[in-house]
């Protein structure tokens, strides 16, 4: 039998001696003719191979730069958000977990908790114990194992999985607070499209890199700081509130730290597409927080009608469906188009 | 202008793409059996002169598919491919006339 993972470490061992831009586009697909063409029940790369990829990639060392190949921007950002947006989902979930919303003293809050006897705040550990929610963080933490494990399919099949469960739950999702809800439902819709359109999350895994960690993590700590902002909006707030919290510095904050998220983007000059698909999966969110924000108290998911629904959902379900088209159209036209169609000279 | 002779490897891949798009394990197979197979290409080879024949434009990649969870790229060859591996084919063929009438002229090959 052959021992397939031994073999493709040492082919990714001998991969790692060419040069990084030439391995950032074609390291898998090598790869891919690789351990097509090894015989069967060999375990490690034949010496012949061994010198043909050293002496091609000592070539393409020595040679004069020229322009790379063709860079394919929108499929390597799906594939890079099929494995960020998942991580991008567990950090949120801990920090609504880890910075939960305190109601403040100065409210009649003060003598109901002396009543129940108890800490009252929003988020935090307590979420623990509503029902939903550490069945929706463990579907969250299976996705992206998965994902981290390239494993598309099984990713796919757990990601509908949770998505079914989320339906037939329905009546107990509003335990879960609204802000876990909708990224969790902008992430699980765009996911599936990166999944199905993307060459995997083995590629995205491949251009992942600590320039993407950074700028997730201030992301999803823009969306907690503006969640707390959310939270002291929320009707038990405004309920036990003698006077409308002042929420001026968690708008601030969200405010800084999402254009940090943007001033950072731009700077390491980070794939475009895929600060768009990150847009898109934030997109229901955003809707729900410019709602609750206009005073009126509009709330898009309390008594969610068709409109609602349409509105929070319609956009990154109609961008995840234009995903897989332009992934899935062949791309011959598409090919013509591009600079390196090589047109009759 | 006269254009350098192509490498033979050069040459067939090109031939490989002649008949329509192929991925890589594809053209590697193709080309033995172009070859009879006497020409075995290796995947450093064939991803150096991939490589090297898409930056001269004479081939592109024609699309991506994910098959086992495996990158799998196709090439295409562009219309200046198709120039140059027609006059290359050309240039070949006069060299083999011009060799097998010359041989004729001094009594043909034993």
């Amino acid at each position: 039998m052959t021992d397939s993972s031994g073999l493709e470490r040492g082919y990714r061992r001998l991969l790692a001696c060419y040069p990084k831009t030439f391995r950032h586009e074609q390291e898998e697909e090598i790869l891919a003719v690789l351990m097509a063409s090894a015989r069967p029940g060999q375990r490690r790369p034949r010496l012949a191979e061994s010198a043909d990829l050293l002496r091609s990639a000592l070539g393409m060392r020595l040679r004069a730069p020229r322009p790379g190949p063709p860079s394919r921007p929108w499929s390597d950002a799906l594939a890079l958000f099929s494995i960020a947006a998942p991580l991008f989902l567990l950090v949120a979930d801990i920090l609504e977990v880890a910075l939960p919303y305190h109601l403040p003293p100065t409210t009649r809050y003060g003598l109901i908790a002396r009543m129940l006897g108890r800490h009252v705040r929003i988020g935090g550990l307590p979420l623990f114990s509503q029902p939903f929610f550490d069945i929706a963080v463990g579907c969250q933490v299976i996705v992206s194992a998965l994902v981290l494990l390239a494993l598309r399919r099984l990713a796919l099949a757990a990601l509908a999985a949770a998505a079914v469960y989320w339906i037939v739950a329905r009546h107990s999702v509003s335990w879960i607070p609204y802000p876990v809800q909708l990224l969790s439902a902008g992430v699980y819709i765009l996911e599936a499209a990166a999944l199905i359109a993307s060459p995997g999350p083995r590629r995205g895994r491949h251009l992942m890199n600590w320039r993407h960690g950074v700028v997730l993590l201030v992301a999803a700590a823009a969306v907690q700081v503006s969640t707390l902002m959310y939270d002291a909006k929320s009707p038990p707030v405004r309920f036990l509130a003698r006077r409308p919290p002042d929420t001026t510095v968690y708008l601030v904050g969200s405010i800084v730290l999402a254009v940090t998220v943007v001033s950072l983007a731009v700077a390491w000059k980070l794939n475009r597409y895929f600060l768009l698909l990150l847009a898109a999966m934030c997109y229901p969110y955003a809707m729900q927080l410019a709602f609750s924000s206009t005073g009126d108290n509009t709330d898009l998911l309390g008594l969610p009608t068709p409109g609602h629904l349409a509105l929070l959902f319609l956009p990154p379900l109609l961008f995840a469906g234009g995903a897989v088209l332009v992934a899935v159209t062949p791309r011959r036209s598409r090919a013509l188009l591009s600079p390196d169609s090589g047109q009759p000279v | 202008m006269t254009q350098r002779a192509m490498q033979e490897a050069t040459f067939l891949i090109l031939t490989a793409l002649a008949a329509g798009s192929q991925h890589g394990y594809g053209i590697i197979t193709d080309v033995q059996a172009i070859s009879h197979g006497r020409v075995r290409l290796r995947a450093g080879t064939l991803y150096t002169a991939l490589d090297r024949l898409r930056a001269d434009e004479l081939i592109a990649v024609d699309r991506e598919e994910a098959v086992d969870n495996r990158l799998r790229r196709y090439y295409r060859l562009t219309p200046k491919g198709s120039k140059r591996l027609a006059a290359e084919a050309g240039r070949l063929q006069a060299n083999a006339t011009a060799a097998l009438s010359r041989l004729d002229l001094a009594g043909g090959v034993t």
